[in-house]
């Protein structure tokens, strides 16, 4: 591949999020969802509850910080690439340059990592506001990064395997839905039974949820890492292998 | 240029193009001719290296569509039938964009030349949703030539296109063969075959059904036509070799008769017994 092949990929993605982000319907869509989970859990409802030694809150903003970054990596992906692929066709011009299909990965992947990374700060200002003990740290920065790159690997694999835009949908009211509300975004995790607890541990935002929360390394974090890691090399290869294999 | 031999692409049960050999000789402008559903787009995204053929093989520039698809994306153009433009770009994003993909020096440069061929400098920093259809088409043959490709793909180039910008367009096309460059043209516009094509190739459901000049496939079926409306109401023609072949033929009919030269709808309609759609 050459030097930066993925760059006119990823510059494309940019110079449209930026037509987009000046309209007001995108900042309030990326910010909708988190905010109301934000005043009515922790506000409203949280208020009441302690968590660990801290706030509800305390504990809530890293977990909306992590689902923010999955449904807006994971979402404009897909649903780009899927109507991209489909309807406007954009996709072929990818496919008829020059260039990688690692590189066509490489560029929608930092697109979306962008994206998500874009509406996760927009919630961590809110948190900045609202929790006296909201931090940032190094390993909470890696996992919001690696966090990001998983899931716009997942919107690629989605995008490329779903055959209309109403799969897009579909596929993200089965996994990320769920994901977003049984991962450890909104409770502990090992509050739950048992015979539950393994299906959460199997979603790669409970691990996200632990290790953004985390301060520091130890086995528990580590082992989530690890899954993450698999999970993100798994994804990226298998969507680089749709971009390699596609054909009209 | 270009050798296809025994190239077949099925979509479930459908044969979309079926066992085409066919060669494309450098700096020809080649029509493949036929209705919707012939087979043509498919046949363009073989050689293009969007779709994979099932079997047969593909050669463009002595390159193999398969294995060689890198390379082969250097030296071709491709105008798409269906627009895949960024619309909430503008014709510059659009154009800057493509020359990045294809790792063109002095982009700059080729941006405005691209823009200034096509008639759209002075609305370069325009969002492309806000162009006509002909604007559109315009821009799309601007970006697939902008790389100077060796090999240019024009799939339906003046689909929708009014009379005045549709020749236009065929200048443009004219100029690509004058600089040396083999054009593929699929059509179903008979006045653009004949006046762009040194060869025409017809297609009819996935198959090639004839290969030749324009003027040797209208030769083949006969050069005029007798044309009368029959007395169930039904528009029939005779095929003749010669004018006065034609006048005696219709001498024979009672009905109001016309004798005009043969285009290459005729030529279709002979193969086929199908009429293309206009």
């Amino acid at each position: 591949m050459k030097t930066l092949e993925w760059y006119p990929v990823y510059l494309r993605e940019m110079l449209l999020f930026k037509r987009k982000l000046f309209k007001l319907g995108y900042l309030f869509s990326a910010m909708v969802v988190p905010v109301i989970y934000l005043v009515a859990f922790g506000l409203g409802l949280g208020r009441s509850v302690q968590t660990g030694g801290g706030t509800y809150l305390d504990f809530l903003i890293p977990g909306l910080v992590a689902m923010s970054s999955m449904n807006n990596s994971y979402s404009w992906v897909a649903s780009a690439l899927n109507l991209n692929r489909l309807y406007f066709k954009t996709f072929q011009i990818f496919v008829q340059a020059p260039i990688s299909p690692f590189a066509i990965m490489i560029g929608e992947v930092l697109a979306g990592m962008t994206k998500g990374l874009f509406a996760s700060v927009l919630i961590m200002l809110v948190g900045f506001a609202v929790s006296v003990h909201f931090r940032i740290t190094a390993i909470f920065v890696t996992t919001l990064l690696l966090n990001c790159f998983l899931f716009a690997c997942l919107g690629i694999v989605t995008g490329m395997l779903t055959r209309s835009h109403e799969d897009t949908s579909t596929y993200s009211n089965f996994f990320i839905l769920p994901m977003a509300f049984f991962s450890g975004t909104f409770f502990p995790v090992d509050r739950v039974p048992l015979f539950i607890k393994w299906i959460i541990y199997i979603m790669p935002l409970t691990h996200t949820n632990i290790l953004i929360r985390s301060a520091r390394i130890d086995g528990q974090t580590a082992a989530s890492l690890a899954v993450l890691l698999v999970y993100a090399a798994g994804f990226f290869a298998y969507g680089s292998h749709l971009i390699r294999r596609y054909s009209e | 240029m270009i050798q296809l031999e025994s190239l077949t692409k099925t979509y479930g049960r459908v044969r979309a193009v079926d066992g085409v050999t066919l060669t494309m000789a450098r700096g020809e402008v080649f029509g493949l001719l036929g209705p919707n559903g012939a087979g043509k787009t498919t046949l363009i995204k073989m050689m293009t290296t969007l779709s994979r053929p099932d079997s047969g093989s593909c050669m463009v520039g002595g390159l193999d569509v398969r294995s060689h698809a890198a390379a082969l994306k250097r030296l071709i153009g491709v105008m798409p039938q269906e627009n895949n433009l960024d619309r909430e770009l503008t014709a510059r994003e659009n154009l800057l964009i493509y020359g990045m993909l294809h790792h063109l020096d002095d982009l700059a440069l080729r941006v405005e030349g691209a823009l200034s061929t096509v008639g759209l400098l002075d609305r370069s920093d325009s969002v492309v949703s806000q162009f006509s259809g002909g604007m559109q088409r315009r821009l799309l043959l601007g970006r697939a030539l902008m790389t100077q490709p060796a090999v240019v793909f024009l799939d339906e180039p003046s689909i929708g296109l009014d009379p005045q910008i549709r020749r236009q367009m065929w200048d443009l096309i004219r100029k690509a063969r004058m600089d040396g460059r083999t054009v593929v043209i699929t059509t179903h516009y008979i006045e653009e075959a004949e006046v762009l094509c040194d060869r025409v190739g017809v297609m009819a459901r996935g198959t090639l059904i004839a290969l030749d000049t324009p003027s040797a496939l209208r030769t083949r079926v006969g050069e005029y036509v007798v044309e009368f409306v029959d007395k169930e109401g039904r528009l029939t023609q005779q095929m003749c070799r010669s004018r006065a072949d034609a006048q005696d033929a219709a001498e024979k009919i009672e009905d109001r008769v016309t004798i005009r030269r043969s285009n290459l709808e005729d030529v279709f309609i002979k193969l086929t017994g199908e009429r293309l759609e206009q």
